[in-house]
């Protein structure tokens, strides 16, 4: 930790880069990470709202919302598993503190979700006539999301080293999640008996912390942010434990 | 006067004798490359042979038993043949690598110069590259920002700095990484091949600054194959053979002994004899 501390500016340094290189080829990749979640949120309105037909108020900003929140997640921790097979030429050079890739990606993430809230603050405007107060409490939920995702990515990133496989293991995986977790639709739609699942999900815990201040307009009750709480401090504390015991052997890897 | 008395006088000559502080101590320092028989280990292979209960590897030990000091203030020729371990021994020596048995014991910054080109990012400008290497190497912004014009100047790159170093020559971008690697007072300094490149103007000027950084007590560890270069640096050279420390003492003695073996079968024979230092 205190190693990463010291290599702040180079966190920092790799984030700027990461933008960078998204953003500085096209206007086109700036518009994209604003208009990618736009389109797919009209596709599940259309599906969703006009075939399916299920009543949830402000059915767009919900899966809006929902679809930010999983595109952090989920492209977060492909790409912090991409992010120690993509330096190996410095890893195996530098006794740089290899925890700074994966904390990079996920920080460049963050960079890019807050881009990507330009539209859905626009959309709230033009629906609700008006921004909630409650949007102030977004920036305690992204870091919540934030600290969650880096756990997650710090936990998987060793063994995407050591096994060739997994990032398409965990691509399947995130695919199976993304039906566990209310992302797209309602809680209420699901039948009883596998409502439990979801329920226990804590991508679904997380998501909802940063969900409920967007579409409902209110902050999520404290006992439900007390568990996210423990949730993201547990996935960060695995995720940096297993990341600590693996770290060793990562050049003889890469 | 004869040789022996040469080598004497050159030892005692040299600030980094004994008794001077140890910069690096590696006490029976041995080192095991891990190679899955089968190439590219897959999550699905690796639970299927882990079920059958055959997990083959392939043990590779680059290096064995290695045990030596540098103090402070030394300057030490790594010499040995392709595949002898020298590289392997300075990534543990910069910490990247960390032994597979016993302790290596590091004290103080190590300056490692890099391969060409490792640690740039080709389509950034000179500049920014200056930062994002001199950050890489656990620089602070504001550290490289006090030396970035000291940098430039040393690499003599002039108004290229602007551009992006994929336009840079072989040459430019040695002298860049030579000039950021350099820019702070090392404790160790590593050169692994490197200073071969340039023209003979700014060999003058590494060489200038390698002088600078000895009188100031820096390690220096040199790797090459050019027994030459060894000869007119080090006062000690350490000949590695097939991950063994082969000898260790006066540069002189050890590279007669490196540059005979192959032709001499009894000096071939003799195995790894240490000569004292």
């Amino acid at each position: 930790m205190r190693q990463i501390f010291r290599y702040r500016d180079l966190v920092l340094t790799l984030v700027a880069r990461e933008l960078k290189v998204r953003y500085r080829r096209s206007t086109i990749g700036f518009l994209w990470t604003m208009l990618q979640p736009l389109l797919m949120m009209l596709v599940f309105y259309l599906v969703f709202s006009q075939l399916f037909r299920f009543d949830l108020p402000n059915y767009p900003i919900y899966a809006l919302a929902g679809i930010l929140f999983w595109n952090f997640f989920s492209q977060s921790i492909v790409a912090s598993m991409n992010s120690l097979r993509g330096n190996a030429q410095l890893l195996q050079k530098l006794p740089v503190p290899k925890a700074v890739f994966p904390l990079a990606t996920v920080i460049s993430g963050v960079v890019n979700l807050v881009f990507a809230l330009v539209p859905m603050l626009v959309l709230l405007l033009w629906r609700q006539h008006g921004l909630p107060w409650s949007l102030l409490f977004l920036p305690v939920s992204i870091l919540l999301a934030a600290l969650f995702t880096l756990g997650a990515g710090l936990l998987l990133s060793p063994l995407a080293v050591f096994f060739s496989d997994v990032v398409e293991l965990i691509g399947v995986l995130l695919t199976v999640l993304l039906y566990l977790t209310p992302v797209f639709y309602p809680m209420a739609i699901l039948p009883e008996k596998v409502r439990w699942i979801v329920r226990y999900n804590p991508v679904r815990s997380i998501l909802e912390v940063f969900r409920d201040p967007i579409h409902y307009g209110k902050i999520p009750p404290l006992e439900h942010l007390a568990v996210c709480i423990a949730i993201a401090a547990l996935a960060l504390a695995a995720g940096a434990f297993a990341f600590r015991r693996n770290s060793d052997r990562i050049p003889f890897y890469v | 006067m004869s040789e022996a008395a040469a080598v004497f006088a050159r030892a005692r000559a040299r600030p980094g004798a004994a008794g001077e502080e140890p910069r690096i101590e590696l006490r029976g320092v041995s080192l095991c490359y891990r190679l899955a028989k089968q190439r590219v280990p897959s999550l699905k292979e690796y639970a299927i042979h882990f079920m059958k209960g055959a997990l083959a590897y392939e043990k590779l030990w680059a290096l064995r038993e290695i045990d030596f000091v540098v103090r402070r203030g030394e300057t030490v020729g790594i010499i040995g043949r392709n595949g002898a371990g020298k590289s392997t021994l300075l990534k543990v020596i910069s910490q990247v690598l960390k032994p597979t048995v016993g302790q290596a014991d590091i004290h103080g910054t190590v300056a490692p110069i890099l391969e060409l080109g490792t640690g740039f990012d080709p389509e950034l400008t000179g500049f920014e590259n200056i930062y994002l290497n001199a950050l890489l190497l656990g620089r602070s912004r504001r550290e490289v920002a006090d030396q970035i014009e000291e940098i430039v100047e040393f690499s003599g790159l002039g108004d290229f700095v602007r551009s992006p170093i994929r336009n840079y020559s072989t040459g430019m971008l040695a002298r860049l990484g030579f000039a950021i690697a350099t820019a702070w007072l090392p404790d160790i300094l590593i050169l692994d091949e490197v200073l071969a490149v340039g023209d003979a103007s700014f060999t003058h000027k590494c060489e200038e600054r390698l002088r600078r950084f000895h009188d100031a007590g820096t390690t220096v560890l040199m790797v090459s194959h050019n027994a030459a270069a060894v000869r007119s640096n080090c006062a000690r050279c350490i000949w590695l053979d097939a991950g063994r420390l082969r000898a260790d003492g006066p540069a002189d003695e050890v590279l007669r002994r490196y540059e005979g073996h192959g032709t001499d079968p009894d000096e071939r024979r003799a195995g790894h004899l240490v000569t004292g230092s």
